[in-house]
């Protein structure tokens, strides 16, 4: 075996190194076409999906964050939405109650009012016909007592042509 | 140790018998080892492509553990098929070895020093050729003077050391354990049964180290070619 490396022993097998080499490139081309050509394809392939993947994952969660955030935000803002509505209403009704509470009154106390003195008016005519019912009366009875001296015969007279008087009166009316 | 070989002479160059017809079968071993491993190639990797993919990150890894990623693309294949072989030819005469009238015709190919050379002389080759093609030829040059004039005679004594200690380290190590294995074989024929019955588990324990050994040389094979390579690409 070490004669091989002896150099010039003549029997140096120069022809091995070629063979290897011719067989070792051969067996890389047939490697590279059959074996490392598809496989590392895959490999960087798979490599390119997996970080392909990981990237949409980032995309997606960062959106479904702002989605969530989002819809949180909108239902904190419809809660107080609810909350403002309920209170105006509230106070709209207040208002109204008391607008109507008010226009009632308003409207009883001119009622009222309107009452009294409709009444006062119907008193003050009233006494004031009486007023003149009694002076007219007085008047004729007046009359009557200065027109008539006052004896049996004038008294008697007197009376029955006021009686007439009043029959005729009560007659025509 | 004592084997013969049969050689062949054609168009001037000597062809060991033995050498060519191991290492060819080393080869058709590789072929069929990883072709058979890729013939199902998906996006979700079965059993095979699983374990092609485990060997093609593991010289990947080499490659990235001495040289930008960049790299991987250019030696990656180169460092694949270097590891697969030199490890195929490793174990290869652990499992049989074949003779016929005295003449060794199938062993380990690597358990002489001309593959081993050989292997050796594609790596230095490729390490040279990428050296050239990154620097320009001035710049190779330029290497071997650098980082000092004066280290020119060693820049130069080394790539030769290189070659020899690369090459030689691989074949020694095959070597030695084949012609144990072969002695501990002698010992089992000296004195009959007895001897056989200490020896058979002497031999199975040194075929177990043998193969821990053809697997570990090929990784330091695999990564000093690459070491080499990658020392050639930067500029001290």
């Amino acid at each position: 075996m070490a004669s091989l490396l002896v150099l010039g022993a003549g029997k140096l097998a120069l022809g091995d190194m070629l063979f290897i080499l011719i067989s070792f490139v051969l067996l890389t081309a047939l490697v590279k076409k059959f074996a490392w050509g598809p496989v590392t394809k895959m490999m960087d392939a798979r490599s390119e999906k997996i970080s392909g993947d990981l990237d949409y994952a980032d995309q997606e969660r960062a959106r479904a964050d702002k989605l969530a955030k989002e819809r949180e935000d909108a239902l904190k803002n419809s809660r107080a939405e609810a909350i403002d509505i309920v209170n105006k209403a509230k106070e709209n009704g207040e208002d109204q109650k008391k607008t109507i509470m008010a226009d009632a009154h308003s409207e009883a106390e001119s009622v009222r009012q309107k009452a009294k003195s409709d009444a006062e008016r119907a008193k003050q005519e009233a006494m004031k016909d009486a007023q003149n019912d009694i002076a007219s009366l007085s008047l004729e009875v007046a009359s009557k007592v200065i027109a008539k001296e006052l004896n049996a015969n004038d008294q008697k007279s007197l009376i029955d042509s006021y009686i007439k008087e009043l029959t005729v009166n009560n007659e025509t009316k | 140790m004592d084997d013969k070989y049969k050689f062949i002479d054609f168009l001037g160059l000597r062809f060991n018998v033995a050498n060519d017809l191991s290492a060819l079968i080393s080869a058709i071993i590789v072929f069929v080892f990883v072709y058979s491993l890729s013939r199902k190639v998906t996006m979700r990797p079965g059993k095979a492509q699983n374990v092609l993919e485990w060997i093609i990150d593991f010289t990947n890894n080499i490659i990235k553990s001495l040289m930008p990623d960049a790299a991987v693309k250019q030696f990656g294949l180169y460092a694949f098929v270097l590891f697969t072989f030199v490890f195929f030819a490793n174990q290869l005469g652990l499992i049989f070895q074949v003779k016929v009238g005295g003449y060794t015709y199938i062993k380990s190919p690597t358990t002489n020093p001309m593959v081993t050379m050989a292997l050796a002389l594609i790596s230095l080759l490729i390490s040279h050729y990428y050296s050239v093609k990154k620097f320009g030829f001035g710049g190779y040059v330029s290497n071997y003077v650098k980082p000092v004039g004066f280290l020119l005679p060693i820049n130069i004594l080394e790539e030769f050391t290189n070659f020899l200690t690369l090459s030689l380290r691989l074949y020694g190590n095959i070597f030695a354990g084949e012609v144990l294995l072969a002695l501990i074989g002698t010992v089992a024929k000296s004195f009959g049964v007895v001897s056989l019955v200490v020896a058979l588990p002497l031999e199975m324990i040194w075929q177990g180290f043998s193969v821990f050994i053809g697997a570990i040389q090929a990784y330091v094979f695999t990564t000093l070619s690459m070491v080499y390579i990658s020392r050639k690409l930067e500029q001290e």
